[in-house]
């Protein structure tokens, strides 16, 4: 029952700032040090937050919370603090041992980089922000470290700023988590004006929504409650805005397995589940997010089948898991969500970081020219595999106890949500197995001398591994322990049977088709593509939705900038022009007063006066 | 009739500060002249910085007796002497503790940056402070026109004085003489003026003028008008607010620099003291009349405030000398601190001291470090132009960063003590319903920064002529740097201050003459 540690909660986010603060001010003069600096913070963050969690796990602590006054304008006060739950106790040891992982691994993949202390600098105030925005006990203060960790996954996607792609896409990712971003600030603007005492609080959040429903109409709640999703789904790469999270892949590969798979983009998820108090309160907010993220689930799936760049794959297959975890919670299963959100951390990083040892290895991204690098890099291979298998759903390995989870909620609720999901699955499974077996299997390239990457890459692989095989057995059908450690519901699913054998069989049918595919050869590659070659230009130009936007959006916006431009020139500039010329002249005046000649400034004060006597005083007296 | 009211022993305590300073300057003169020439002068500089600290050591004590630092609700924390011609209070005592501490601030870091070569007499640089700062305390203390005008002469010739101490340059000389004449006509403003409220009230005294006053506006409206514009316009002259302004540029440039910032700082703060004091009592209160004599005097004291914001604003953009564009920037500042007073006391807006004292205060501390800044660095470029100035932060990165903090307070940017200053005063025109004169404000403002970006400009991105680091005399560093500091502070905790001041002073007891 203590709450030592969590008291000190505020250190986790502490430690990372700090290297942050170290690595900015001592500059590049660092280098390998500087990344041993970013690592041991995280590490240091990682050790107190599993001490949190531990004492969490031994009792039922209370949450704790711990907020201050900060600011205070007449008689509106503001808030900020944090609070620890078992929520964000998950979260926070999820952020810091994946960030504990990556910084890791990254100390061999960015070896050579020469900005390579600017790049932990970058990470480790990513790791404090995102570590502060879970630890907020208040919207505004999640606000504010929601746009930090946004400005950090700018920066770092844009790390490699020579490359115009890199650039492009630090820029694209910018700007369209901005939208999403703009409808969680006009949540927040109607949650202060509409909430009694302005509190932005999550716990009288909570309160308002859940035991004091009406107090906000149902249309207010519902508004509010879709604006604070369009935030979610600008972060959390959910369809319309997915845009984005593909083209990120440009940044370095460690980034993409730390922000891009398991924790920034994850923030949108962790939002919807921390406000789900709000979402509860409106049917059309829940049936919303459930479609939005079922049919971004099996909308990414497809995408993801007929991509060729190693990243794209996995960042579509991203994409489609978040989507999953908002299927979860639209029907309301938190647990499903953040279940999943748990286990996916791990496989994707997993994924991700595999992926990157691959392309360290032979210097390319795109799965058509490599084959056969199971034999040369065998760690990476296994454990490639064991995250493919998890991401495919197959029992008993994590990823297929918390699609189970979602599966099973989603049939309770909506049959044909469940169907979709399913659906998807097989397709995740598919890609997966085309993944794999291009890349290990088949003929090794002539030319490709790929080896194994050293051990700073290959132990968080490893790690990564085991953790994506056994975290699924925190919750399954038969123990509901995870479901009621996070939200307190004694069991929230129960054992479907049929659930099960569908999901196994599912994933089990994609692997062995892909196998046919690209192993054994008794299915044609291009079986579809001769046949439907239209579907697959489809997929592989990603249903156009890019060339639309660029149509609907980014076109008609240049216009109009060119439009604004010309007011500019003409109208602004013409008065500033204006006003410029008006005090130079008054200047010019005040020059040619200061003659030197003082005679001159007595018969100016002498004028001066006569003229404010009678302009002010004579009037009086016409 | 008034009795004649003479001096006590027991004054003596009240009078301390002012005894302490006269008792100082008469034995530092007679040291200069008994001191062999070889001793360095310096040591009478110390001394200097003795009296001063000595004073306002006086000034604490004597208002912590008072009361006036615990105890805000009791009876009035003031002291009345001679008649009511001298008032010991939370006005006088507060503005006696700023002038102390900018002429401290500025004797010590001329200490050691003076050169023989430039000023051949500078123990009475030094000791000549003295005088120069009774007299501005005289002013802020003082309830009798005489005893004003006293004050006001004893500051005036002496500072003509301190401006001539470099006798070897023709430009101080030129400068001292303009600006005898520009000090006559000012004092011949201001002496015509109140000669004309003696000649209608038959007193001196404030409290007494402002009592006669309802039955004077009946008789000879247009003779009180005539005498309060004229003072108008000698204070103007006195404070440089545009169009009585013209003097200000060549004594500042012709002044040595220690002497510059005095003028900038105590010179126009006593002005203030002055204004405040007549003004409020006398323009703003007359009882009896529908007031529309205090409207107009109000509405002049307003025009020439913008008048000297504009005028001082853009006159600074054309200036290529750093003196003569602190001496424009100083002339937009008078008009900034002129404002809080135009705003009508009668309606809601009663904290217009507290704000005129906050931006006084950071006022101070950004003059007085900017002129240090700028001595070194002219000393060392031998010419005070802007180009003086290029590549500082590359010779000298953290004068460079100082100066930087001081012209972002002077441009009222964030987070110093000019950008609350300029805050507060703006508020108070909005709740005084002034709309024009904040606009005013807020235009000249953003227009200022083109004036000490220029200068930040020069420190960054040019390249000087020289590489060589420049170095810094102790003193001087030591001052900058409190300077910039007190600045940011000033910007870090405003409320607290300006809520100490408001809790320190108050406005019927502290400044008015009249009771009830």
């Amino acid at each position: 029952m203590s709450t030592f540690f969590a008291e000190h909660a505020w250190l986790v986010p502490v430690f990372p700032f700090a290297a942050f603060a170290i690595l900015t001010a001592m500059g590049k003069g660092l280098k390998r040090t500087g990344a041993w600096i970013g690592t041991i913070a995280t590490f240091a963050s990682f050790v107190l937050s599993l001490c949190i969690a531990a004492e969490r796990l031994a009792g039922n602590s209370p949450d704790y919370s711990n907020q201050f006054e900060w600011i205070q304008v007449g008689s509106l006060q503001l808030h900020a603090g944090f609070e620890v739950t078992n929520l964000s106790t998950l979260m926070l040891v999820v952020v810091t041992l994946v960030g504990f992982l990556v910084n890791l691994y990254s100390q061999g993949y960015m070896k050579n980089d020469e900005r390579i202390s600017t790049f932990f600098a970058y990470v480790a105030l990513f790791t404090s922000s995102m570590l502060a925005l879970v630890l907020s006990d208040n919207l505004l203060t999640f606000y504010i470290f929601w746009e930090l960790v946004g400005v950090c996954s700018f920066l770092l996607v844009g790390f490699w700023y020579q490359k115009p792609e890199a650039k492009a896409a630090a820029k694209k990712a910018f700007i369209v988590t901005r939208i999403g971003d703009l409808g969680l600030l006009i949540a927040l603007l109607l949650l202060f004006w509409y909430m009694p005492g302005h509190a932005l609080d999550f716990t009288a959040l909570h309160n308002v929504f859940d035991t004091q429903s009406g107090t906000i109409s149902e249309g207010i709640t519902t508004l509010i409650a879709l604006l604070i999703f369009l935030g979610a789904v600008g972060k959390s790469g959910q369809f319309p805005l997915h845009v984005w999270l593909p083209d990120a892949m440009e940044g370095p590969t460690p980034i993409s397995a730390l922000i891009h798979a398991a924790t920034m983009v994850a923030a949108g998820v962790f939002l919807v589940a921390r406000t789900f108090d709000i979402f509860e309160a409106s049917q059309v907010a829940m049936t919303t997010v459930a479609i939005i993220g079922a049919f971004t689930a099996i909308f990414a799936a497809t995408i993801g089948l007929a991509q060729n760049d190693i990243k794209r794959i996995l960042a579509y297959s991203t994409v489609s898991q978040l989507g999953y975890m908002m299927l979860a919670l639209g029907v309301g299963s938190v647990t499903g969500a953040m279940f999943h959100l748990f286990t996916h951390a791990f496989f994707k990083a997993l994924l991700f970081l595999g992926a990157g040892s691959v392309i360290h290895s032979v210097h390319t991204q795109d799965i058509r020219e490599m084959g056969g690098l199971g034999k040369k890099m065998k760690i990476t291979a296994w454990t490639f595999g064991l995250g493919a298998l998890a991401l495919s759903g197959i029992p008993p390995f994590s990823g297929f106890w918390s699609k189970d989870a979602i599966l099973t909620a989603a049939l309770d609720d909506q049959p044909i949500l469940f169907i979709v999901g399913a659906i998807a699955a097989f397709f995740t499974a598919l890609y997966m197995a085309r993944l794999y077996f291009l890349v290990f299997m088949g003929k090794p390239r002539e030319g490709q001398h790929a080896k194994e990457s050293p051990s700073v890459m290959t132990i968080p692989l490893i790690v990564l591994a085991i953790l994506a095989t056994v975290s699924g057995f925190v919750e399954t059908p038969f123990n509901g322990w995870f479901g009621h450690w996070l939200t307190g519901d004694e069991t929230e699913h129960g054992a479907s049977g049929l659930v099960m054998v569908v999901s196994a069989a599912v994933g089990l049918l994609g692997l062995y088709i892909g196998w046919l595919m690209y192993v054994k050869g008794s299915i044609r590659r291009d079986a579809v593509s001769s046949r439907a070659p239209g579907l697959v230009t489809l997929l592989e130009r990603k249903y156009y939705i890019d060339e639309l936007y660029h149509w609907l959006f980014v076109k008609p916006l240049h216009g109009l900038g060119k439009a604004l431009e010309l007011f500019d020139e003409y109208v602004v500039d013409g008065i500033v022009r204006l006003s410029g010329y008006t005090v130079s002249g008054i200047g010019r005046l005040n020059s040619r007063l200061q003659n030197g000649q003082v005679q001159a400034y007595a018969l100016t004060a002498l004028i001066g006066i006569v003229i404010l006597i009678l302009a002010i005083a004579g009037r009086r007296f016409w | 009739m008034v009795s004649v009211q003479t001096l006590t022993w027991s004054d003596a305590w009240y009078l301390a500060p002012e005894i302490v300073l006269s008792a100082f300057a008469i034995l530092l003169a007679l040291l200069d002249l008994i001191l062999p020439k070889r001793v360095n002068r310096n040591i009478i500089g110390w001394l200097t910085l003795a009296g001063l600290l000595v004073a306002a050591a006086f000034v604490v004590s004597l208002m912590v007796s008072l009361g006036g630092l615990t105890d805000t609700d009791s009876a009035p924390s003031t002291h009345s002497l001679l008649a009511g011609s001298y008032r010991i209070d939370d006005f006088g005592n507060l503005l006696k503790l700023v002038f102390l501490g900018s002429a401290a601030f500025i004797v010590f870091f001329s200490l050691g940056t003076v050169r023989d070569e430039d000023v051949p007499i500078k123990a009475e640089l030094y000791y000549l402070i003295l005088p120069a700062v009774l007299g501005a305390m005289v002013m802020s203390s003082s309830g009798d026109l005489i005893t004003l005008f006293v004050g006001l002469e004893l500051l005036s010739i002496t500072s003509y004085i301190l401006v001539a101490t470099r006798k070897r340059s023709r430009l101080s000389s030129e400068a001292a003489f303009k600006y005898v004449v520009s000090g006559g006509v000012a004092s011949a403003f201001i002496l015509y003026g109140m000669s004309f409220l003696y000649g209608l009230t038959g007193s001196t005294n404030v409290g007494e003028i402002a009592q006669r006053l309802g039955t004077a506006v009946e008789s000879a409206e247009a003779l009180v008008y005539i005498s309060f514009f004229l003072m108008i316009a000698g204070f103007a002259v006195k404070l440089a607010l545009a169009p009585f302004h013209a003097w200000a540029a060549d004594v500042y440039q012709g002044a040595p620099a220690p002497v510059t910032a005095f003028l900038a700082v105590v010179a126009k703060g006593a002005a203030f003291a002055m204004l405040y004091r007549i003004m409020i009592n006398t323009a703003f209160l007359i009882p009896g009349t529908d007031s529309l004599i205090s409207k107009d005097v109000v509405l002049g004291l307003s025009v020439l405030a913008a008048a000297a914001m504009i005028v001082g604003t853009a006159g600074a953009l054309r200036q290529r000398n750093v003196k003569r564009l602190l001496a424009l920037s100083g002339v937009a500042n008078a008009g900034i601190l002129l404002t809080p007073l135009t705003l009508n006391l009668t309606q809601v807006h009663a904290s217009m001291f507290a704000e005129f004292l906050f931006f006084l205060i950071a006022y101070a501390f950004m003059n007085i470090g900017a002129f240090s800044v700028l001595t070194m660095v002219s000393k060392d470029a031998g010419n005070e132009t802007l180009s003086g100035f290029a590549g500082l932060y590359h010779r000298a990165p953290w004068t460079a960063v100082a100066m930087t903090i001081l012209l972002c307070s002077l441009a009222g940017l964030p987070v110093t003590g000019g950008f609350f200053g300029k805050l507060f005063i703006l508020f108070g025109t909005i709740q005084s319903q002034v709309y024009w004169l904040g606009a005013i404000l807020l235009a000249t403002t953003v227009v200022s920064y083109a004036v000490y970006f220029s200068l930040i400009r020069q420190m960054y991105m040019r390249s000087g002529s020289t590489d060589s680091s420049l170095r810094l005399t102790l003193p001087a560093a030591v001052t900058i740097w409190v300077c910039a500091i007190a600045t940011l502070g000033l910007g870090f905790f405003p409320v607290p201050i300006l809520e100490g001041i408001k809790e320190i002073f108050a406005i019927p007891t502290d400044l008015l003459f009249l009771q009830g």
